[in-house]
């Protein structure tokens, strides 16, 4: 795996974006991709989080710990733990990204009420999916965090490789 | 016949199977014959009107089947098809 040697550029205004999404749906998380070239970011999709929508937990390799609590929340409360990224939105994303040549670079969520670390839902599912990847022809991205817990945004970008959790440093620009 | 790549999370509807062949002309087709031959997959994938669910994706050789003819996309033998679930997570608590 060759990806660790360039870190990943984030342009400032697009890192504002990011956090404006995780304010304008918070207490809610919010979930989006950044796109670009050469590791350095031009685009970013916000994305709807679609966890509240009937039966979107059962598909979503949540376990059954978090199933059960997730059903035991009114939707809307459900949408402040946990995030369901829509699909369409997602290959509506996906389709763009390949017309104008830009690689899927990160996926991106909020924790408000947590620290920008990936929990263990986070893992489990972020090992999963990397057998899916190279199936629908995208690089396995790194996972973005931005915890709104202590007021000031905090930002931590990740590699889940196989369960295992590393730093995936980032400059922003 | 269609090669069907399963997701983790339906894989205890698949006898722990990450990989099935089913005969089937059509996406239609090839839900309904996946649900002939593992019950219950099919309210996984698609509404009460068969259109596939928001937190799903279907995808034939790499496109998904929003962009070619939804449930309609003809299939043919070595076609790939793989359904994807959404990418997902959330916050620790309660871990």
């Amino acid at each position: 795996m060759s990806h660790a040697v360039t870190e990943l550029v984030i342009p400032r205004p697009i890192l504002d974006d990011m956090i404006a999404h995780a304010r304008e749906l918070a207490p809610h998380e919010c979930c989006g991709l950044l796109a670009g070239t050469d590791r350095i970011v031009h685009r970013l999709y916000r994305i709807k989080n679609i966890v509240a929508l009937e039966g979107a937990h059962y598909l979503s390799s949540f376990d059954a710990a978090k199933v059960a609590h997730l059903e035991r929340l009114s939707p809307a409360e459900r949408a402040e733990i946990a995030f369901v990224m829509d699909m369409q939105d997602f290959s509506t994303a996906k389709k763009d990204m390949r017309q104008r040549g830009l690689d899927l670079l990160v996926v991106y969520h909020s924790h408000p009420h947590d620290p920008a670390r990936p929990s263990g839902t986070d893992i489990k599912i972020a090992t999963d999916y990397e057998e899916i990847w190279p199936k629908i022809n995208l690089a396995v991205p790194s996972y973005l965090l931005i915890s709104l817990m202590n007021g000031e945004p905090e930002i931590q970008n990740y590699w889940i490789k196989s369960g295992q959790v590393s730093p995936a440093p980032f400059i922003i620009r | 016949m269609i090669k069907v790549r399963i997701p983790t999370p339906l894989r205890p509807l698949t006898k722990n199977q990450g990989e099935v062949s089913v005969a089937a002309a059509s996406i239609e087709d090839l839900v309904n014959n996946l649900e002939a031959a593992y019950p219950g997959i099919k309210a996984r994938l698609c509404d009460d009107k068969g259109e596939l669910r928001r937190f799903v994706n279907i995808y034939v050789n790499e496109e998904d089947i929003r962009f070619l003819k939804g449930k309609d996309t003809a299939l043919k033998t070595g076609d790939e098809v793989s359904i994807v679930p959404a990418i997902a997570g959330g916050s620790p608590w309660p871990a």
